[in-house]
């Protein structure tokens, strides 16, 4: 028998000791996708500028953060942020287990699992005046800031999980 | 006998190290060149002349004040320098000079300086040949560990922020990097603008080392309150709440 808190999805938040580096987010993103389960990913930390933003130097490039990209799945996406916490939507809480088998094998450091609600379930009045009244898919919500480009800084995942 | 300042209570690591800082009884570690200092500082290109914004007071014939005659000048301010600043960010996790007292070490050993501290972030304000000197002498010393300090002139983020997986505190500007011998150099200046040169500054601490040196008080490390189980307060914190308490009570007066 299936109860139903089997079938009920879980969030969850992996908070590592330390930021992780582009590779490193990218191996462990790429185990995590990989065992499967996963209904919704957030990705966040402090922002990597392109461009100094302050100062003397102020418009300059700053090259160290240019072509930072996440592939996962069928998409790739610019990595904007250093990488400080992932939040996860899973699909049953037996999909933590493998997640944090998946942190075990790619983190060289400790790192925290920690289960709670991470995305608000109604639209907000931000969510009414980015999306308009209706929104079409309800997994967006929460899912970017308020300011943040939709269309930049969120990707929709195909279900083939990397198998291809 | 002569009198000796006290400067700071406590008899943990932390208590004797902010002695150590504001006393300016500090350890050498390495030998940054003048030249590099200035070109990480980024208010002049190293060798060219100090800009001025008066004649040196020599030349200005200054108005009979005693407290002229009493105090000797700067070199700075007798040459007539601008006013320049460094400043610095160190990290919450152990850096050995957090959170006030590049401040503190500037106001009691460095002549004609404005120190400040802000949320993250120290700077110290001087005539810029005096900044340069003083600036050397805290890239030089224990003050500094190049992983868990930089000099970050804006954009300081940073200081309460997780380090980085090679151990180095977050910079937004990336102005420092981690070379593959484990060196770290400074690849821009203190505002974010690239050098044409890198500055080596060497090798950082080992994590146990910045927790001997460090001047911050923290659960995992020396507690402000004594260790968990076997509450016993430093004496830093008995004496700041006799502070706090007279300063509340009847605005302090230390007589």
């Amino acid at each position: 028998m299936v109860t139903k808190s089997d079938t009920e999805p879980v969030q969850i938040e992996i908070f590592p000791r330390r930021f992780l580096n582009p590779d490193t987010a990218q191996r462990l993103l790429d185990e995590i996708y990989r065992s499967g389960g996963v209904l919704r990913i957030m990705i966040q930390g402090p922002n990597l500028p392109r461009a100094v933003p302050y100062g003397p130097g102020k418009g300059l490039p700053i090259e160290e953060h240019k072509n930072l990209l996440l592939e996962l799945g069928d998409q790739a996406i610019e990595l904007r942020v250093k990488v400080g916490r992932i939040g996860l939507e899973l699909e049953s809480e037996e999909d933590i287990e493998s997640v944090r088998a998946a942190c075990e094998r790619t983190l060289p450091f400790s790192f925290d699992i920690k289960k709670r609600q991470l995305f608000h379930t109604k639209p907000t009045v931000s969510d009414y005046a980015k999306y308009g009244s209706e929104v079409e898919d309800k997994r967006i919500l929460g899912l970017v800031d308020p300011k943040a480009k939709k269309e930049r800084n969120l990707a929709m995942l195909s279900d083939s999980r990397g198998d291809s | 006998m002569a009198y000796k300042p006290q400067y700071y209570p406590g008899t943990t690591s932390v208590g004797k190290n902010r002695r150590k800082h504001m006393s300016g009884d500090l350890e050498k570690l390495r030998d940054i060149s003048d030249a590099d200092v200035v070109t990480v500082m980024g208010h002049r290109a190293p060798g060219a002349d100090y800009p001025s914004t008066h004649p040196p007071l020599k030349e200005m014939g200054e108005p009979d004040c005693p407290i002229r005659q009493l105090v000797e000048p700067t070199p700075g301010a007798a040459a007539g320098d601008r006013i320049r600043y460094s400043q610095f960010a160190d990290s919450m996790y152990n850096a050995p000079s957090v959170p006030y007292w590049r401040s503190y070490w500037g106001a009691i050993n460095c002549r004609g300086a404005d120190p400040g501290t802000l949320s993250g972030r120290q700077i110290i304000e001087a005539r810029e040949r005096d900044i340069e000197q003083y600036t050397k002498v805290q890239m030089d010393s224990e003050m500094t560990d190049v992983a868990l300090s930089s000099m970050r002139g804006c954009t300081v983020h940073g200081h309460s922020l997780r380090l980085a997986e090679d151990g180095t505190m977050f910079d937004m500007l990336a102005r420092t990097e981690m070379g593959s011998d484990g060196k770290v150099s400074y690849v821009k200046d203190q505002v974010g603008i690239p050098l044409d040169k890198k500055v080596n500054v060497g090798k950082p601490m080992s994590e146990a080392e910045v927790a001997k040196k460090t001047t911050i008080f923290r659960h995992d490390n020396v507690a402000f309150g004594g260790a968990q189980g076997a509450r016993k307060f430093d004496e830093g914190l008995i004496a700041l709440h006799h502070m706090w308490e007279r300063r509340s009570r009847w605005g302090f007066r230390p007589e």
